[in-house]
């Protein structure tokens, strides 16, 4: 079996690049991502507005030469070690199959998932048209139109970049903000090609085999109806660690990984950072996580 | 004019099973579905068990076909190497009145139908179930119960009557049959014209349309919607937990499934739309506080996705399996209610033989029952992973893309392979599904659908939107 890594990075994504831009290195260090490229599930929104420290990181990013790169690689098992001073097994796969990984320090860093319409449990049929940013951006980066007429939902900034940018694709787009404070970058500079709703609820949807019919509320008892044949749902992330289930590692009930002030999580040698700990749709939580890390690991405080 | 012996009208798990049961015979067959797919219906959203039917009608034609599929079901989920989980099933008294009912309702019709219910106490339950209501009082199990692949099943028959020589044509819709003496002619919306000698009419919620078409009017089909909600936590869920039933209906069920979650549901509503599937907050609101009464851990389990289906209730008390009034050379399958899948091997060998009979068919002598071993299969090992959530890799959607019966649609896909059922529900995936649809398949993505025809997921070509703009 090949030597150990003294640090294997699991996924490239914004907290993973902050980490290595702000100097986090080792000996022998791989870092492994379900992607084709650095950057994570943000990335094809870029450029947008109120992502420029993420741009910036993802232009100037290099890589360091003694860090072994693997790309489509998607990290689908942990095993913690058994004893202290053992390395820790990760369970890859790529391209030609199935590889066992070992390091003795692991960073966790493989991010999030987006929350569905399905996991909200929003009422109604399940028509096509119903998709998340990540989705809507893809399909744009593949040169196609997601839908029509759109109605996209929710309050982050990240929401906003997508009606944007759907919105400069020539599509009609109606930003419908979901309840709680809306992201400060929301209030400035609206684009004139959109229509922006103040905050309302979801509560079902219509049409099928198309979508045609959102249904809002703000008040109980009082609702209101949008046309649209696209949904883009952007409320919220959830930490992406379905694949730690049977890792041993304590995760909250909402499945975001626990750790201390050291980004330790309850397994010695394995630490996780940004979205995997705290969920969310913004992305300055991630950079931060990962300069601290980074300081932290370089300290020899871990 | 394409002459066959026998047309099946429908490619839900019902027409795929008697498909597969006809390619027995010497016999030119063929299986006509309107939806781009096959299993798009009734057969792709219900609660995937197979039923003993220990509860039903004593002395009706569907105790008779559920007691022999019991029989057929273990060479079936060999030969076609089907996902099964012999769970049984435990049904739960929480009251002195469900007690009684077990005891004066359950126990003898069970007797009736042959089928030996075990009773426990509430130790018993407690000790084998943890995961129960501890306010249980007692209950009985039947042993027979499980739970299956529905999705692959309904596949696999239709594939291995493909194998065996039937034909399918999917995304058609039948727009006119005429039943003569001898034949039947049957026209679909593309133009294609059917010349059959016999037509097995097994189109669901649809079936008395089809009847129609042939001017028989003598039954009607209903819709009842059934929603779930799907729950990826297990907590232990090791059988089918039963309600004792009331006079309308079996009550809100939690029951393991062969993908690892746990399916809550489903509800029992009468609607007026054969369309109608859509999920209701009244609906998701009687099926958590159905499964707090008997399993509360399961309540407040996060759910990954909620779906409805449509049972096809038909107008007579029973199986509607029976010539038409149009004429002998059209067989009506219809009102199968919600047990299509668990007598779906009787099912198949009962209306093979009618057929049989009427036409005269012999049986061959190089029918193949059982499908190539899936997952031997040199694809499945190769690839990175493309659906996140579920670690489905793309050897696994190659495979998928090039079986003999590859997916018509987006949700085909993902009954094949699990990929874009999880968390994500293929948010993260399905931009590489349509590359790889389009490089396997040459699908473009604008008429690819998800499920039905119009539902591609993506309108138009941005350079397009440019030019009409520019």
């Amino acid at each position: 079996m090949d030597k150990p890594y003294t640090l294997a990075i699991v996924g490239a994504g914004i907290s993973a690049l902050s980490a290595l831009r702000a100097g986090l290195s080792s000996e022998r260090t791989i870092l492994l991502d379900y992607q084709e490229n650095p950057g994570g599930f943000l990335r094809p929104a870029l450029p947008a507005p109120g992502f420029e420290d993420y741009a910036t990181l993802i232009q100037t990013s290099r890589l360091p030469g003694q860090l072994t790169a693997c790309f489509n690689a998607t990290a689908v098992g942990l095993a913690p070690a058994i004893d202290d001073g053992e390395p820790h097994t990760l369970l890859v796969r790529h391209r030609s199959g199935v590889e066992r990984i070992r390091a003795y320090r692991l960073l966790l860093a493989c991010g999030g998932l987006e929350l569905t319409r399905e996991q909200a449990q929003i009422p109604g049929s399940r028509p096509a048209g119903i998709m998340t940013p990540a989705l809507a951006h893809q399909l744009l980066n593949r040169g196609y139109a997601p839908g029509q007429r759109i109605v996209v939902y929710g309050s982050s900034r990240y929401t906003l970049a997508t009606a944007r940018r759907l919105a400069r694709a020539g599509l009609f787009v109606t930003l419908v903000h979901s309840p709680g404070l809306p992201d400060a970058s929301i209030l400035i500079d609206p684009s004139p090609s959109l229509n922006i709703l103040p905050p309302a609820q979801l509560v079902s949807l219509a049409g099928f085999p198309r979508l045609e019919r959102l249904t809002f509320s703000r008040t109980p008892g009082e609702s209101f109806s949008l046309l649209a044949d696209t949904l883009v749902y952007g409320t919220e992330m959830r930490a992406n660690t379905g694949w730690l289930k049977s890792s041993g590692l304590a995760l909250s009930e909402q499945g975001a990984i626990k750790v201390d002030q050291h980004y330790l999580t309850s397994v010695p040698g394995i630490y996780a950072i940004g979205t995997l700990v705290s969920p969310s749709l913004d992305h300055t939580d991630s950079l931060r996580m990962g300069r601290e890390f980074a300081a932290l690991f370089s300290e020899g405080s871990l | 004019m394409h002459h066959v012996d026998v047309l099946v009208i429908g490619g839900g798990v019902v027409g795929c099973a008697i498909l597969r049961e006809l390619s027995r015979y010497q016999a030119s067959i063929a299986l006509v579905e309107c939806n781009p797919d096959i299993g798009e219906g009734t057969s792709k959203a219900n609660s995937a068990i197979i039923h003993t039917g220990f509860d039903a009608p004593p002395g009706s034609l569907e105790a008779r076909l559920l007691a022999e599929a019991r029989v057929l079901w273990p060479s079936i989920i060999k030969d076609l190497h089907i996902p099964h989980l012999p769970t049984g099933a435990l049904m739960l008294a929480l009251t002195p009145e469900d007690l009684l009912t077990i005891e004066n309702e359950i126990l003898p019709r069970a007797a009736l139908n042959g089928v030996a219910l075990q009773r426990l106490a509430r130790e018993e339950i407690l000790e084998s179930a943890p995961y129960v209501n501890p306010e249980v009082l007692g209950g009985v199990f039947v042993e027979g119960e499980g739970v299956i692949d529905p999705f692959w099943t309904t596949r696999a028959y239709c594939e291995n009557a493909l194998c065996n020589g039937a034909s399918i044509f999917t995304g058609e819709k039948v727009r006119e049959v005429c039943v003569e003496e001898q034949r039947v002619m049957v026209q679909t919306d593309v133009g294609r014209a059917f010349a059959a000698s016999l037509v097995v009419n097994a189109a669901g919620l649809w079936s008395d349309e089809i009847a129609r078409l042939a001017g028989d009017v003598s039954f009607t089909i209903r819709p009842r919607k059934g929603q779930f909600v799907i729950v990826k936590r297990n907590d232990g869920v090791g059988q089918i937990i039963l309600p004792v039933p009331s006079k309308v209906s079996k009550g809100i069920l939690v029951t393991p499934t062969v993908f690892g979650g746990v399916l809550l549901g489903p509800t029992a509503e009468d609607v007026d739309e054969k369309t109608d599937l859509a999920t209701t907050a009244e609906g998701l609101r009687m099926i958590r506080e159905g499964v707090q009464r008997y399993v509360p851990g399961m309540a407040r389990a996060e759910s990954i996705r909620q779906f409805a289906g449509l049972r096809a209730v038909g107008s007579e008390n029973d199986y509607i399996i029976r010539p038409s009034t149009a004429g002998r050379r059209l067989l009506h399958v219809a009102g199968i209610r919600s047990t299509g899948l668990s007598a779906s091997p009787a099912l198949g060998r009962y209306v093979s033989r009618l057929v049989r009979d009427e036409l005269g068919l012999s049986r061959r002598g190089d029918f193949q029952p059982e499908l190539p071993a899936a997952p031997a299969n040199a694809w499945q090992d190769a690839g990175e992973v493309v659906c996140l959530c579920h670690s489905i890799t793309r050897g696994e959607v190659l495979a998928a893309l090039h079986n003999p019966l590859p997916p018509g649609s987006l949700d085909g896909l993902k009954r094949r392979t699990g990929a874009m059922s999880g968390e994500c529900q293929g948010n993260l995936c399905l931009p590489r599904i349509l590359d790889l649809f389009r490089q396997e398949l040459g699908y473009d993505p604008l008429v690819l659908p998800k499920h039905l025809p119009q539902s591609a997921p993506v309108t138009a070509r941005l350079v397009d939107i440019a030019a009409q703009e520019g």
